[in-house]
């Protein structure tokens, strides 16, 4: 019984790690047809900003997020302004965006090393504590992560499906050229996704390293994962992300607990490829959107 | 074009083949002997992206299998590096075919992912294979090496046959083997009849199906015969180092690759060799500032997908296309 | 009928570099119904493209309701009230049909209206409304072309602009299409349809204009162009 408890706790942890990991890199992904590989920087410097307003400038925890979710919106907006702009109206975007968000992720993840070093720093914004539930300990900010994770999730779902925001989002990723025949202003479209995905990315960023711990390097592996969670629930799905990524958590936890911790990853990739060529448009989804 | 081609190409082996008389450091040497091999890692690479057209994430992962397969053979099988090396290649060409069976149906951002989540999973297995494979002397060794990489496996017999001092010349020499024929393949490719047919997919797919142009099949041979040559250099490259680590796994490395490709011109003959070497110099110029050196990389790779996606090769092309025009226009008036 | 709602100058206007219109001018008055002809490929589809703005002009300018259009983005120039129903089936095909007709009046000068233009667009599509709750990519190829088109009736405007209704479509569906847009014509709509094939149209419209190479060959009223044989031999097929 502890074991069952002992995998449940851990894999929703894990579940609640991935939803955070995934949800703004499904939402750009999904609606601007855009592969953003600086996510990962955009959740490592949201991290680090809210240890650096805390720690050294003194802000109360709750101002330190909100600190963290407004430098993702500026991060964002200057993704925008500074660089898909430029980009996003010229043939091979879905490449070269590719290549130019790893150029900045680089550059992201460098900046932050200069700043802060390479030493891994406790994130502050954390609840102690903790309960027992049979013989096993849970902390209070697995809890708040697992709590924070879904209420994004089922926020952005909201904001997609029951706004004239998200009808217009989801009008531009279906059809760009209908979208701005019916007067989206399509540009304007690509400003506001990028910023909310950046809020999104530097929120995700705080929890993440707040069980985890703040490093330079922390944004690649959450990349990843999320990689794997859009497979599986189909892109810009995001309430099937949201089971594929607490469902995943607990095959991941599963598997480490039988089978070893190194064989977590391996094993979530080689389902990846089986997801991939059985149904390559995402266990949760209608539409083919993987394959050519 | 072809033959243009060869020329440049026979031009720069005979450079390459009198430099090594002229008297340079070994530290040059070693550097031209990188060169060679991240050269040829970048040709291969650009037959892969920039004419089929698959964004793969993998050269690293196919140069690192080429690598290990080559130091375990020696190693567990206590065979010559020399008979090591194109069982590795070809080693190579069978793990390539695994990820590109997998991946190649793929759209352009699943196929970079994918192949990127791959190279992670191999490169956590090994660092986390910390289980005792067999014991050398007192120490427990692990199946691959583990942290520490794997060694003791032999070399290309260099040493014994060059001296201490001029040993460093063999494996030159053996770089600039496998560039050249790299090369070969590469302009063979891009100018043949498979070259065309990849142009043909790209400009207008639905002819190209309805011509029998399949894809799928193309980008394979294509995918496999790449991974031939990245494995071949990463056996040379184990040769050379006597150790093989995780360490030609780093993202770093990968990106430097990246930036090679994508500065030089993706998709052409030269671009890929021109952004090797363009790289590489300036790396060896910001040695001073080597901290800057990633944000360094990050911004180029920036600005050349937004402002010369086609790389300085585009660039040159545009120029000697205007200039053309210019001066057929004069001659006309 | 009063002066003209539109008016082209001189326009010229291609794709990167390749140029596909050379001098188009014309003017379309308040509550006409015009249609463009000509052969395929010589530059209807891109004409209207240039109005509504998804290409930029490289000359000329295009003035509506006495205004330049020049240097609007697509979505500014719906705004101003000119609506486009694009060649093929340009539709969200992961949206439900009613979702894909909300769309239409997204601009929010007509989203207050939106339930009352709903209901008028089912009316005319009693098709559309059976369907409603459906994911549009399952439609079937005529009801998609009602959902194009009832979406650009969604959006008001002043100028509807139809770029041929007809394409692909078996004969019943098309003899139900033309039936709303001669209804169109009844209730003096100001109107430009492009077709390859003018017989459908030739009662229905006011004016018709013949395109060919990226230039307009002729245009007038429609009883008059049946008098130049060799016009009506080379484009109409006799």
């Amino acid at each position: 019984m502890d074991t069952f408890v002992q995998i449940l706790v851990s894999g929703l942890t894990l579940g609640a790690m991935y939803a955070l990991s995934t949800i703004a890199l499904s939402l750009v992904w999904g609606s601007l047809n855009m592969l953003n590989m600086a996510q990962g920087a955009l959740l490592t410097i949201g991290g680090y900003i809210s240890f650096a307003a805390i720690t050294y400038l003194g802000f109360p925890l709750f101002l330190g997020l909100v600190t963290a979710a407004g430098t993702g919106v500026l991060l964002g907006l200057a993704m925008y302004f500074g660089i898909i702009r430029f980009m996003f109206e010229k043939d091979g975007f879905e490449t070269n965006v590719i290549i130019a968000t790893i150029g900045l992720a680089m550059m992201m993840e460098n900046i932050v090393l200069k700043a802060f070093g390479a030493y891994p720093f406790q994130q502050p914004f954390a609840v102690d504590g903790g309960f027992r539930l049979l013989d096993v300990h849970i902390p209070y900010q697995n809890l708040v992560i697992i709590g924070v994770s879904v209420g994004m999730m089922v926020a952005t779902a909201w904001l997609l499906g029951h706004t004239r925001l998200g009808r217009a989002i989801r009008a531009t990723a279906q059809s760009r050229e209908a979208a701005l025949l019916n007067g989206v202003p399509v540009r304007r479209i690509f400003a506001q996704v990028l910023a909310l995905s950046g809020l999104l990315a530097a929120v995700s960023g705080v929890m993440l390293s707040s069980i985890t711990t703040l490093a330079p390097t922390m944004g690649y592996d959450p990349l990843l994962k999320a990689f794997i969670i859009c497979v599986i629930a189909g892109l810009g799905n995001v309430a099937g992300a949201l089971y594929a990524a607490f469902l995943l958590g607990m095959f991941e936890a599963g598997v480490q607990y039988f089978l070893g911790v190194r064989f977590g990853f391996p094993a979530l990739l080689l389902l990846v490829i089986i997801a991939l060529i059985w149904r390559p448009y995402g266990v949760f989804n209608r539409r083919k959107v993987a394959r050519l | 074009m072809i033959r243009r081609d060869l020329a440049i190409g026979l031009i720069f082996l005979a450079c390459a083949i009198a430099l090594p008389f002229l008297g340079p450091s070994r530290y040059v040497i070693t550097q031209l002997f990188l060169f060679f091999l991240w050269a040829t890692v970048v040709t291969q690479w650009n037959l892969v992206f920039g004419v089929a057209g698959i964004f793969s994430l993998a050269p690293m992962v196919l140069f690192a299998f080429g690598g290990y397969a080559a130091g375990m053979i020696g190693l567990y099988l206590e065979w010559s590096l020399w008979v090591a090396l194109p069982i590795a290649g070809l080693g190579t060409v069978l793990f390539s075919l695994l990820i590109g069976l997998a991946c190649l149906r793929l759209r352009g951002a699943y196929v970079a992912l994918l192949t990127l989540a791959i190279a992670q999973v191999v490169y956590l297995l090994i660092i986390t294979d910390t289980e005792c494979f067999f014991m050398d002397g007192m120490t427990c060794r692990n199946f691959t090496g583990g942290t520490r990489g794997l060694a003791k496996y032999g070399d290309f017999g260099f040493r014994d046959l060059l001296g201490r001092q001029d040993w460093v010349m063999g494996s030159y020499f053996t770089g600039l083997a496998l560039l050249a024929l790299a090369t070969l393949a590469s302009i063979i490719i891009i100018r043949s009849p498979l070259g065309l047919a990849f142009q043909a997919l790209r400009d207008n797919p639905a002819y190209a199906v309805s011509q029998g142009i399949s894809r799928f099949k193309y980008q394979l041979l294509v995918f496999a015969l790449s991974a031939f040559f990245t494995g071949l250099a990463g056996g040379i490259y184990a040769g050379h180092f006597s150790v093989m680590g995780a360490n030609t796994l780093y993202l770093s490395l990968l990106l430097f690759l990246l930036s090679m490709m994508v500065v030089g011109g993706v998709g052409s003959v030269w671009g890929p060799l021109l952004g090797a070497a363009v790289l590489m110099l300036t790396d060896e110029a910001l040695k001073e500032v080597i901290e800057y050196r990633s944000i360094g990389l990050g911004l180029l790779l920036v600005l050349f997908a937004m402002f010369w996606p086609k790389g300085i090769a585009g660039v040159l092309n545009g120029v000697n296309e205007r200039l053309k025009r210019r001066f057929r226009s004069r001659v006309r008036s | 009928m009063t002066g003209p709602l539109l008016e082209l100058v001189n326009v010229h206007a291609g794709y990167q570099g390749r140029s596909v219109l050379h001098n188009i001018s014309l003017t379309i008055p308040e509550g006409s119904f015009t249609t463009i002809i000509g052969p395929n490929g010589h530059g209807k589809t891109t004409l209207l493209r240039c109005i509504s703005g998804l290409i930029p002009l490289s000359e000329g300018d295009v003035i509506f309701d006495d205004a330049p259009l020049k240097n609007l983005r697509a979505d500014q120039i719906v705004e101003r009230g000119i609506v486009h129903v694009p060649q093929g089936d340009i539709i969200y095909p992961d949206m439900t049909v009613r979702d894909n007709l909300l769309m239409g009046a997204y601009l929010p000068s007509v989203s207050a209206d939106a339930d009352k233009l709903l209901g008028e667009v089912h009316r005319i599509f009693p098709r559309l409304a059976e369907r409603r709750n459906q994911i549009a990519s399952t439609l079937s190829g005529g009801e998609r072309r009602m959902l194009s088109i009832g979406r650009g009736l969604m959006t008001g405007g002043r100028l509807l602009m139809i770029d041929e209704p007809s394409l692909g479509l078996a004969p019943v569906v098309v003899d139900q299409i033309y039936e709303v847009v001669a209804d169109f014509k009844k209730q003096k709509r100001t109107i430009v349809l492009v077709e390859e094939n003018a017989s459908r149209v030739m009662e229905l419209a006011d004016a018709i204009i013949l395109i060919d190479n990226g230039q307009i060959v002729w245009q007038g009223a429609p009883d008059e162009l049946m008098t130049h044989t060799e016009i009506v031999e080379t484009y109409l097929g006799g």
